[in-house]
């Protein structure tokens, strides 16, 4: 059963048209990633789940009902701000418990709900401080524990982590992975990590210009994604793009003549994902080293070639910049786009 | 430097230098228009003939007489000065005017005279009468009699016109009527009595021309030129003064008071003396003599009389045709033959409020012409204390010297260390330091001090805690009484609490609908509703005080369209205090709505929509996010509030003036009374000031608490 279902949403600013038309299924139980660059309304679409903005056109149904004109608090979802928005006169416990609180449950139940979220998030000790007595990662767990003890139906995420550091993220994002196991609850994730995207999901949607881009597991939209934009998005270093001309067994390009796959004609573009390259002595790819990325025993080597920038992974060799280096693909490795990069025409 | 710089300074050089080589006569007076340009003219004129330099002074006359007692004393004040002779006795008391033996009685009008005598010495040259009389209408028959006045009054009646207008509330104008009716103000013992027969009959005959509404009510001296240029009253009874302000195309006559038909005998106003006092400290004394005398005779006088309107009090110019040609001069002459000198005595002064009080009473407040009396004499004995006893100094002054000692000794102990920067440190602060003392310290340490004394006509008596003990036990009064310490002090409370409240929710309000980012002309209501805060609050408290007319106000005739009855605002205590409450909340919720304003606008949005999200609804947002968010900028703001309207002497004197009988006077209003419209009891008024100062005081520490509980 689908638990949230966006028909035909339609949502402008003035004369900004943010959201242009989106049609979007989540299942019961999903941890679905809204991801996109900013300004691609994936932002604004959550709100409108949440009641926070109202849609110009087009239908919000949750668990089967048209929730169009309800307000938030009718709407039993729960939502985690990016700011937090913590409220600054109360304490940790009376955070959690304003929820509850206004719903009027017994002293005794808000009590224990409290207790149990406090409990799984850690935040026992910190109960009768005050937010701004509390680190980044408290406050952001205390926003987690704010919309657990409420049980919503339905969890929404706004970028949640972005005012972390790196490592409070990554252990923020297990934790969140934990949680959705634990509680089984459908949510709703908005980023514009791809990281996140990737680790956090059951499914990821990208967003580009207020469009769904392709819907699907972070896997499937790394390994065959519908367009360039997908198959740029994800990955990093982002995957090389390169146009090329179908003639008869070969594509060929700037200064580059590669096997022909699949059933392609005419002008197209090919992507090649970095980690599928490597620099070696010889290879149909040639172009100077204008940086490099060590990450240790291996490495990315960025290139400047006849068709273009290039980055290739590189082991062991010592890359320096300023050389002129081959490059050669790994077996069967490229996917094929219309000339536009609209339409994916063959993934290997 | 400017060119506007170096010409005021080439002045002061000049007026340095002048100085220097001859000191001018120094004249103050307190006239303006046609009478300043007179005494200028005179000044001019006397230089020219003498060769002596004159300096005239226009001071406001409002702040003339304690100008003169307080700058006189010090050496500080004119040769000459201009003054009304009410206040002769006082101003002999403090040294500030001098005899004048050469005065030619017989030059002068005869009362003009005596007014001008104390303790069988003559002081000061009269120049001119002022007093009551009849203004009546071009074609309206002038009455000699009360009875032929109301014989003539009701034709003139429509539901938009009166009869005849004075400003019955004022003593000044009953004065006449009193005497008419054969009532003596003053005992053979020289004290006031209200409580007679006559004061009774007088106030009966008054309150019945308002019954018949040949008098309208609530009557002012604005509203009487109003109405009488407006033809909308046949009569008026004014002074000389008033002919300046009767629209010129408007034909009039003037004529003494009529005879009081019950009893024969002419009404007979109060006669005010001006006349030119000669400083008892002039340095210069045989030539301010000269200048004195000049401005009463001869040309002088002719020329006060042609520029400055005024009733001349040299008989010669009488004989000039200028002078008796002139109609409303002589009308004023004859109306002054029947007139009586102002008593210049000490007693007189106590007589205004008791009398205003039992006037209003009367005319207002429903009580009994025969009750009013009463009435007055309670009020005047409450308000006359007797003089305490004097104390012994000697415990206060063992007490402040152990205070001071142990002070300084607590001051000595702690060990410190001057350095360098002590000193530098020291002068920076010493500009504000200075500032403070002078300003704040210094008065209050003299207000402290004076709240031990009792002060009679310029007599300091130590009186130790006496005042305070009066003030607290409420002698001389009942706990419950307006005069009673105790029930100002729950009016000052009361009235402090409902403004706060007002000014808070109506600010908040106005705040929240403003903050919608969808209203249309946002700015424009903004800037409408600061208006009130950017008006002067005596501006406006005139302005409500005249729309809370009972007649004439614009609420009345608003109230009027509803087809609710006229409300006599300030004869009930409870809407006289709402009329204040209402011209105070006009005045003051702006400010909080501002700060209201601001705080809002601090909130972030997403609190909002974390608490809609979380199942708040509007007023659950407002009651749990708003209020606490709001309230560290809010309590600042109302605190100040509190002592703001705590002390809010504008509005209470100019809109009730305290009325009815002085119910809604706040603490700081009735200490403005004691000290200046009671027998300047200043020592007693100083006390109600150490008062006012403790429950402050308290409250400053009451509401310091209230705010340390916020988080810091």
């Amino acid at each position: 059963m689908s638990d949230v279902r966006l028909v035909g949403l339609k949502k402008r600013f003035g004369d900004n048209a943010i959201v242009k038309g989106v049609d979007l299924e989540v299942q019961a139980g999903e941890f679905l990633v809204m991801v996109g660059p900013s300004g691609c309304g994936k932002t604004t679409l959550l709100r409108i789940i949440a009641g926070l903005e109202t849609a110009d056109e087009g239908e919000v149904y949750l668990g089967g009902q048209r929730v169009n004109e309800l307000p938030p608090r009718e709407r039993d979802v729960g939502m985690v701000f990016q700011s937090y928005a913590l409220y600054p006169h109360m304490t940790v416990r009376e955070n959690l418990a304003f929820g509850l609180t206004l719903r009027k449950l017994p002293r005794a139940d808000i009590d224990a709900r409290v207790a149990e979220a406090a409990r799984m998030l850690e935040l026992d000790a910190l109960l009768d401080r005050k937010p701004k007595a509390l680190s980044g990662g408290q406050r952001q767990r205390v926003a987690m524990g704010r919309v657990i003890v409420r049980r919503p139906r339905l969890f929404l995420f706004d970028e949640p982590l972005s005012n972390l550091d790196t490592a409070l993220r990554v252990q923020m994002r297990g934790e969140l992975s934990r949680l959705h196991r634990q509680l089984g609850v459908t949510m709703l994730y908005v980023t514009h990590d791809q990281v996140e995207a990737m680790t956090l999901a059951t499914r990821v949607a990208v967003f580009n210009q207020g469009l769904l881009q392709q819907l699907g597991p972070p896997m499937e939209l790394y390994l065959r994604p519908t367009n360039t934009f997908v198959a740029q998005f994800l990955g990093s270093p982002s995957m090389n793009l390169l146009t090329a001309r179908r003639d008869g067994a070969h594509f060929r390009g700037a200064g580059f003549t590669l096997d022909a796959v699949g059933e392609a004609s005419g002008e197209v573009k090919l992507g090649l994902r970095p980690q599928d390259l490597r620099v070696a002595d010889e290879g149909p790819l040639r172009g100077e080293v204008l940086a490099v990325e060590r990450l240790g025993f291996d490495g990315y080597a960025f290139l400047q070639t006849a068709a273009g920038p290039l980055a290739a992974r590189f082991e062991g060799s010592s890359v320096e910049v300023g050389q002129t280096v081959a490059v050669r693909p790994l077996g069967d490795v490229l996917h094929v786009f219309s000339a536009d990069g609209a339409r994916a025409l063959r993934h290997p | 430097m400017s060119r506007g710089a170096r010409r005021v300074a080439a002045s002061l050089l000049l007026l340095f230098a002048s100085a220097a080589l001859a000191a001018p006569l120094r004249l103050w007076h307190g006239y303006r228009g046609g009478e300043e340009e007179a005494i200028e003219r005179i000044a001019r004129q006397f230089t020219a003939e003498t060769g002596l330099e004159v300096e005239a002074l226009a001071v406001p006359y409002d702040a003339l007489s304690s100008k003169l007692t307080s700058a006189i004393p010090h050496g500080a004040g004119p040769d000459v000065f201009i003054f009304a002779h009410e206040r002769l006795r006082q101003f002999h008391r403090l040294k500030v005017v001098a005899p004048t033996p050469a005065l030619e009685t017989d030059r002068y009008l005869l009362p003009a005279v005596a007014a001008l005598e104390l303790d069988g010495a003559h002081y000061g040259y009269p120049l001119a009468i002022k007093c009551l009389a009849l203004f009546v209408r071009e074609g309206v028959a002038a009455p000699d009699s009360t009875d032929a006045l109301e014989r003539v009054l009701p034709a003139h009646l429509s539901p938009d016109t009166f009869g005849i207008a004075w400003e019955a509330g004022d003593f000044y104008f009953h004065a006449p009527i009193l005497a008419g009716f054969g009532g003596q103000l003053f005992g053979a013992d020289g004290r006031a009595r209200f409580d007679t027969p006559e004061m009774a009959r007088s106030l009966t005959w008054v309150k019945s021309l308002q019954d018949r509404a040949l008098l309208p009510q609530e009557v002012s001296g604005a509203l009487v030129k109003t109405l009488f240029n407006e033809r909308r009253i046949a009569m008026a009874i004014s002074g000389p003064w008033f002919a300046s302000e009767i629209d010129p195309q408007l034909g009039y006559s003037v004529h003494p008071l009529p005879v009081v038909s019950q009893t024969g005998l002419p009404m007979s106003p109060f006669l005010g003396v001006e006349a030119a006092f000669d400083s008892a400290r002039s340095e210069q004394a045989e030539a301010a003599q000269r200048l004195a005398r000049y401005l009463s005779v001869g040309d002088a006088t002719l020329q006060r009389v042609t520029l400055g309107r005024q009733i001349p009090a040299e008989l010669a110019a009488w004989d000039d045709p200028l002078v008796s040609g002139d109609p409303l001069i002589s009308a004023f002459r004859a109306a002054a033959e029947r007139a009586t000198p102002t008593p210049n005595t000490l007693e007189m002064a106590r007589v205004w409020e008791p009398m205003k009080l039992a006037l209003k009473a009367v005319l207002q407040g429903g009580v009994a012409p025969e009750d009013a009396g009463a009435l007055a004499d309670r009020r005047y004995r409450a308000l006359n204390r007797e003089a305490l006893p004097q104390a012994d100094p000697r415990p206060w002054l063992i007490a402040l010297a152990v205070g001071v000692s142990w002070l300084l000794w607590r001051h000595a102990r702690r060990p410190r260390q001057p350095s360098p920067e002590t000193w530098l440190g020291l002068t920076w602060v010493a500009p504000a330091a200075l500032g403070l003392l002078a300003l704040v310290l210094i008065p209050f340490v003299i207000g402290l001090s004076l709240s031990l004394f009792h002060h009679e006509a310029g007599d300091y008596t130590f009186v130790g805690g006496a005042n305070f003990v009066d003030i607290l036990t409420s002698r001389g009064y009942r706990f419950n009484e307006p005069l009673s310490f105790y029930f100002t002090l729950a009016v000052t409370l009361l009235w402090t609490a409902v403004n706060v409240v007002l000014h808070v929710s109506l600010g908040l309000f106005l705040a929240i609908l403003l903050k919608e980012p969808l209203l249309k002309l946002r700015a424009v209501y903004r800037v409408l509703l600061i208006v009130p805060w950017a008006v002067p609050n005596y501006i406006t408290a005139l302005m409500w005080k005249g729309m809370f007319h009972r007649q004439f106000g614009a609420i009345n005739a608003l109230l009027g369209l509803l087809g609710v009855e006229p409300v006599s605002w300030f004869t009930h205590w409870s809407t006289a205090f709402a009329a204040n409450v209402i011209t105070n909340t006009w005045l003051g919720f702006p400010f909080m709505m501002v700060v209201s304003l601001g705080a809002l606008q601090s909130i972030p949005a997403d609190l909002y929509e974390a608490a809609a999200v979380d199942g708040a609804s509007r007023w659950a947002q407002f009651r749990h996010i708003t209020l606490p968010l709001l309230r560290p900028a809010l309590l600042p703001a109302v605190i100040l509030g509190s002592v703001w309207t705590f002390n809010m002497f504008n509005i209470i004197y100019l809109v009730s003036g305290g009325e009815p009988g002085g119910g809604t006077d706040i603490l700081v209003s009735e200490a403005f009374r004691w000290a200046f419209q009671r027998n300047e009891q200043y020592g007693f008024a100083a006390a109600y000031s150490v008062l006012i100062f403790v429950v402050l005081f308290v409250w400053s520490r009451i509401t310091r608490r209230l705010s340390g509980e916020e988080p810091a």
